[in-house]
């Protein structure tokens, strides 16, 4: 046999651009914004959601930027909200989870956004004691007229249920790339891996913590709290095993089930291997970093790198195995994809660095 | 200009209203069910079809609406395998677009809105045959329409008209015609029947190996 291969595919091998790797990185706002609710829902890591909520909130506010600028006719991306293709018709059969998600999207951002306007309301009040000027009128705004802990009582029972009703929108949002990505069942890696939702789940929380620990490593480095870092650590401990032990496990359904699939995806194997080193390496560091808190930047960062490897891999690499699953495409990046990829990263900082004037991450408990 | 905005506004509102609105489909319908069958024996590689195909369609260089494979048996013989959008009759395509840009037709085309098409790319990733490509020139998902627009005009595809030894014949299914006869009297294979899209351009002759 010679010569099997689809022309348009080898024309354009990698259709979904890197920019899909910062999108999937942004996602991980929705895993902050999962555990903020969470810790306000149990009463647990509450000098943390502040910090949680608004870091969440800037990545998932400007995740869409990530497919955006890989849109081919971008000037028509409102059409996903004017006309999404959520219900089944004779012409439209089936329905779209793009436009599902898209949906979905609006409705969490919304939901986090009330439930943050209302968890800071009292923070809010409480900054205000403490500052002067324009920065006092701000706090004052964003207490939504909340000065003492009775009324602070009644809003705090309205973001509660808030927070029960955003949960399921943000779950939906931590395993949509992956389920994007097993969906396109002709792309022969993606439909053969299996684990790839529950693994990418849990490789968003290692993302997601491992950013809070960045940013708090860099915000409070001087003074790291014990009852912030240790939770956390634990979290993204268990996160960094799963996704090394779901990798592994991956692996070797391919090879012991199904041999010709592991031939297939052997051009992506070699990284595999290095994201279940780095994640390995990430969970051990985090026990140090228990009780050496100025550990967590190191956990952090290998956590990242283990994680971005994981995505390129998934993203990329996988995308490059041709249709057949004969073939390894080559692609040639483009320098411009790399500004296409940081853009939307840098967009999230920027709405961060905004959220984080307007709204006091600094919390004292019990109005004091 | 103006219908697209107003079609956006309409569509805006109707999204705010949470009502998805149905996109609007261009092509005109005559109730057919049109098919190819494609004759493996009859095809010499002479590529006729695929420069008549992106004469007719305006396909950019280096896309393909058609195209044709080629095999090599072990004794040497070339087999050629022209291939294209199957236009199938449950087509994995058409549910992942998310603006209800790609759709199908009564007549079993399944057709690209372009004024809809954002240019996501889900559905050229979901096509197992490779058939779409995002044109680079107008931003959106581009296949083959069967010709529609020379249909409309009672004429055949430009690739079955170009075909000199008669390798393609095409027309609708369940009607007195060439390929109706065919299809009915003859074996017939289609290209990936396990996907259970039901592609509905049927092959004379198509080697095993196609499929493997």
């Amino acid at each position: 046999m010679l010569e099997y291969y689809f022309p348009n595919e080898a024309a354009e091998p990698l259709l979904w651009h890197p920019v899909l790797f910062a999108y999937t990185l942004l996602v991980s706002g929705a895993d902050l914004l999962i555990l903020a609710a969470l810790a306000y829902l149990s009463g647990s890591l509450r000098r943390a959601i502040p910090l949680m909520t608004m870091l969440g909130i800037a990545f998932f506010a400007v995740v869409l930027a990530g497919p955006l600028a890989d849109l081919r006719s971008p000037q028509r991306a409102y059409f996903i909200f004017a006309n999404p293709h959520i219900v089944p018709t004779s012409t439209n059969p089936g329905i779209s989870l793009i436009a599902f998600q898209s949906i979905a999207w609006l409705i969490a951002l919304t939901l986090s956004a009330l439930f943050a306007l209302f968890t800071f309301s009292y923070y809010s009040h409480q900054a205000s004691l403490s500052s002067t000027g324009f920065k006092r009128s701000l706090y004052r705004f964003f207490s939504l007229g909340v000065t003492t802990a009775e009324k602070y009582g009644t809003l705090e029972k309205i973001a509660k249920v808030i927070a029960v009703l955003m949960l399921p929108f943000l779950v939906l949002w931590g395993i949509y790339p992956s389920s994007m990505f097993l969906m396109q069942t002709w792309n022969p890696a993606w439909r053969s891996w299996a684990l790839l939702p529950v693994t990418y789940f849990a490789d968003t929380f290692v993302v997601a913590t491992a950013l809070f620990m960045l940013v708090y490593f860099f915000w409070r480095y001087r003074a790291l709290e014990r009852e912030v870092v240790v939770p956390v650590l634990k979290i993204h401990a268990a996160g960094s095993i799963s996704v090394a032990a779901l990798t592994a496990l991956q692996m070797a359904v391919w090879w012991f089930w199904s041999p010709s699939t592991a031939e297939m995806v052997t051009p992506i194997t070699p990284l595999m291997y290095v994201v279940i080193t780095l994640l390995m390496l990430s969970f051990s560091l985090s026990f140090i970093a228990i009780r050496y808190h100025a550990a967590i930047l190191a956990v952090s960062l290998v956590a990242m790198a283990g994680t971005f490897t994981n995505k390129w891999n998934i993203i990329v690499n996988a995308q490059l195995i041709s249709k057949t699953g004969l073939a390894f495409l080559e692609a040639e990046l483009e320098a411009s994809w790399i500004l296409e990829t940081i853009s939307p990263v840098a967009l999230g900082v920027v709405v961060f660095v905004i959220l984080s004037l307007l709204f006091p991450l600094e919390v004292s408990e019990g109005g004091k | 200009m103006n219908e697209v905005s107003r079609r956006g506004f309409l569509g805006a509102v109707s999204a705010l209203m949470m009502l998805p609105a149905v996109s609007a489909a261009p092509h005109t319908e005559s109730g057919k069910r049109y098919a190819m069958l494609i004759d493996v024996d009859k095809c010499f590689g002479c590529m006729a079809c695929v420069v008549a195909c992106a004469a007719e369609n305006n396909v950019p260089l280096g896309s393909f609406r058609t195209w044709i494979e080629q095999l090599v048996k072990p004794d040497g013989t070339r087999i050629f395998v022209p291939k294209q959008c199957n236009h199938c009759e449950d087509p994995p395509c058409v549910p992942p677009c998310p603006t209800g840009a790609t759709y199908k037709t009564a007549d079993g085309l399944v057709l690209v809105n372009d004024e809809l098409c954002i240019g996501c790319g889900a559905c050229v990733k979901s096509c197992p045959y490779g058939a779409r490509y995002s044109n680079p020139v107008k931003g959106v998902a581009d296949k083959c329409t069967f010709c529609d627009h020379r249909l409309a005009a009672g004429l055949l595809p430009a690739c079955v008209e170009a075909c000199p030894t008669g390798a393609r014949v095409f027309g609708p299914l369940h009607e007195d015609n060439e390929l109706s006869k065919i299809v009915r009297s003859r074996p017939v294979q289609l290209l990936k029947p396990h996907t259970g899209a039901e592609p509905q351009i049927y092959y004379i002759s198509l080697p095993d190996e196609v499929n493997r």
